[in-house]
């Protein structure tokens, strides 16, 4: 292999950048120079709108069968069962190969060495990736219900082109708080398997559990559910507790604020008071 | 320049790295000796802010990494175990690199070229051979063109190639003022490349020395002595025991003297009425000095070979 000394290495005069910037354009690099991160959401793509578009097409099924018109969903509606039930898991677990990933590879230790203000490598990560999720949920519910439309062909309830605008904005912001809760609960536990097990526990087997135990006041505060009841909008039925939605939007992005917020907090003191790994 | 000062590091009850001061200076190679789980690796990690110490502190051009505005600019560190994504390509992954430290990006191609990996900058990292990551350690350390260099271990899986080339990079490197510690558990490649030595052992500094200075001082020489008879080697080794030098039984009639001057070894032979076979002073090599030095402090050792007392 041809080899040069360093001798003809020229030097790196012209100097600029680095910071916040630098550190989110790095994050931004590294996160679609990855083929896990065309992977997940190509796969997020695919079961939204695969699901939307069977899922509308069995509802002009039943609605042919005369079912009963009045119980059959929109096409926001299955949209966001889409989101719920399948295209989140995709979401979750890019963000989660975004971090916990970096310390299977050993890359974190690059990571660190390039930004070594540790708060600062999450803010970028947030950076770069939660503006794309956004951006990727918003177009891909927005595409999903133009696809559902033809399906349906009249049956189930009708939208509004507002409130198509609407679900697709929603689904945009589950996707980014979503992003960021998996980016600090990836954080606080460095590890792809535990972190993924700890949002499924908080997003799905938590809820089942606390009807169990009866506790269903508090179902519409989890995570999980919060973001489902955001993406159904107000007045709607929520198909898991069975209840009407008892905030509106605004809260529902709050309370998903919170939790994300709160899972940064924890992946933010355990990078800075922990060795790299 | 780099500067440890009483630098300490706990893993629970085990102190890895134990009140390390010593500076690295510009304008040489400083090799940094240790066996097997010396501490080198966690030093290092320390010098980088990646580990915190338990105690003291790791300044590089007199501040701590976490203070430096643009790292990969100062300092360039190239680790033991990697740290590339293996499913990124070598070429995206110093590309992120220079952007989070506002490198200029045509950088990344200068340095591919520079160790060799032109023509892979587009595969995965995963793929490479363990030579080829290490040569990509080595553009990522030379990437934002900074003043203090770390490598841990650089020549580990290289060719004879490469060794010649890194060798000759770290010269380059020193000569061009720069602050370059190599860390190695070779005394054989650091005799070749190194100025400086810092020898550790257990996470103690054990000597920090120019590589000529280490070889000096009479515990470095050893006294071969070939005798008739095993009743002649057990009486001659008694009696050096009682005069203080250690002695190292290599079988048959031979006995390694260590601690004592060949003319003294000589007169004890004689004083005992022993007939000699051979005697001769043979200088210690800097391997040979530096397992010496090591050996009380060697972290995990073989079974000793046996050694007479
Ligand atoms: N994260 C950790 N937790 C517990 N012990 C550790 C950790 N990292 C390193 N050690 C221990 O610290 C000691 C020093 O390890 P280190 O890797 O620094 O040695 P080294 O000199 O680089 O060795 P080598 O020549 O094998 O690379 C070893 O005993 C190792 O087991
Ligand atoms: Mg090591």
């Amino acid at each position: 292999m041809a080899a040069m000394t360093a001798t003809e290495i020229t030097t790196a005069d012209e100097r600029t950048g680095g910071g916040l910037h630098g550190a989110i354009h790095a994050e931004w690099t590294k996160l679609w120079s990855v083929r896990s991160t065309w992977w997940t959401v190509s796969a997020a793509a695919l079961l939204l709108i695969g699901y939307t578009a069977l899922a509308a097409i069995s509802v002009r099924v039943q609605a042919d069968n005369g079912g009963p018109e009045e119980v059959l969903p929109s096409a926001p509606q299955i949209t966001t069962e889409a989101v719920f039930f399948l295209a989140q898991y995709a979401v979750l677990a890019v963000a989660t190969l975004f971090v916990a990933g970096e310390y299977a590879t050993g890359g974190i230790r690059a990571t660190l060495q390039w930004v070594p203000d540790r708060t600062r490598v999450l803010l970028a990560k947030c950076a770069a990736l939660l503006p794309a999720l956004f951006a990727l949920g918003a177009a891909l519910a927005a595409v999903s219900l133009v696809i559902a439309v033809p399906a349906i062909g009249g049956a189930g309830g009708g939208f509004t082109v507002g409130e198509g605008v609407r679900a697709s904005l929603a689904v945009g912001t589950y996707w980014a708080l979503l992003g960021a809760f998996a980016l600090g609960i990836g954080t606080a536990l460095r590890s792809v398997a535990g972190a993924l097990t700890v949002s499924f526990v908080a997003l799905v087997v938590l809820p089942m559990l606390c009807g169990a135990v009866g506790l269903p006041a508090v179902i519409d505060y989890l995570p999980g559910i919060a973001g489902l009841n955001l993406m159904l909008g107000p007045d709607a039925v929520n198909n898991i507790t069975g209840q009407p939605v008892p905030y509106p939007g605004w809260a529902a992005v709050a309370l998903l604020a919170a939790w994300s917020g709160a899972a940064l907090a924890v992946g933010n003191a355990v990078l800075r008071n922990r060795d790299a790994g | 320049m780099i500067t440890l000062r009483a630098l300490t590091k706990r893993y629970g009850e085990k102190t890895v790295v134990d009140d390390l001061t010593f500076d690295v200076e510009p304008g040489r190679v400083t090799g940094f000796l240790g066996p097997n789980g010396a501490g080198k690796s966690t030093t290092m990690r320390m010098v980088l802010g990646l580990d915190r110490p338990s105690g003291g502190e790791a300044l590089v051009g007199g501040r701590h990494y976490a203070e430096l505005r643009h790292p990969v600019r100062e300092v360039g560190a190239m680790l033991d175990a990697g740290s590339v994504h293996p499913a990124r390509s070598a070429g995206r992954h110093l590309l992120a690199m220079a952007r989070s430290n506002g490198v200029p990006e045509r950088r990344v191609e200068e340095v591919l070229g520079a160790v060799g990996l032109t023509d892979v900058a587009g595969k995965r990292a995963g793929t490479f051979s363990l030579g080829m990551s290490q040569r990509l350690g080595v553009a990522g350390a030379l990437l934002g063109d900074p003043g203090i260099l770390l490598f841990d271990e650089p020549v580990n899986g290289l060719d004879p190639d490469g060794l010649r080339w890194i060798r000759q990079l770290m010269r380059s490197l020193a000569e061009q003022g720069r602050t370059v510690l190599v860390s190695s558990h070779l005394m054989s490649e650091m005799q070749l490349t190194a100025d400086q030595l810092v020898v550790i052992g257990r996470g103690r500094l054990l000597a920090d020395a120019p590589v000529g200075e280490f070889l000096a001082g009479e515990s470095r020489q050893a006294v071969h002595v070939r005798l008739p008879g095993e009743a002649a080697r057990r009486a001659l080794a008694a009696r050096l025991h009682g005069a203080g030098a250690d002695t190292e039984h290599r079988g048959g009639g031979e006995l390694v003297v260590h601690g004592m001057p060949v003319e003294r070894v000589g007169d004890l032979a004689h004083e005992l009425g022993i007939r000699l076979h051979g005697l001769s002073s043979q200088a210690v090599s800097l391997e040979q000095a530096y397992l010496e030095l090591t050996a009380a402090s060697a972290e995990y050792t073989t079974p000793a070979r046996e050694t007479e007392v």
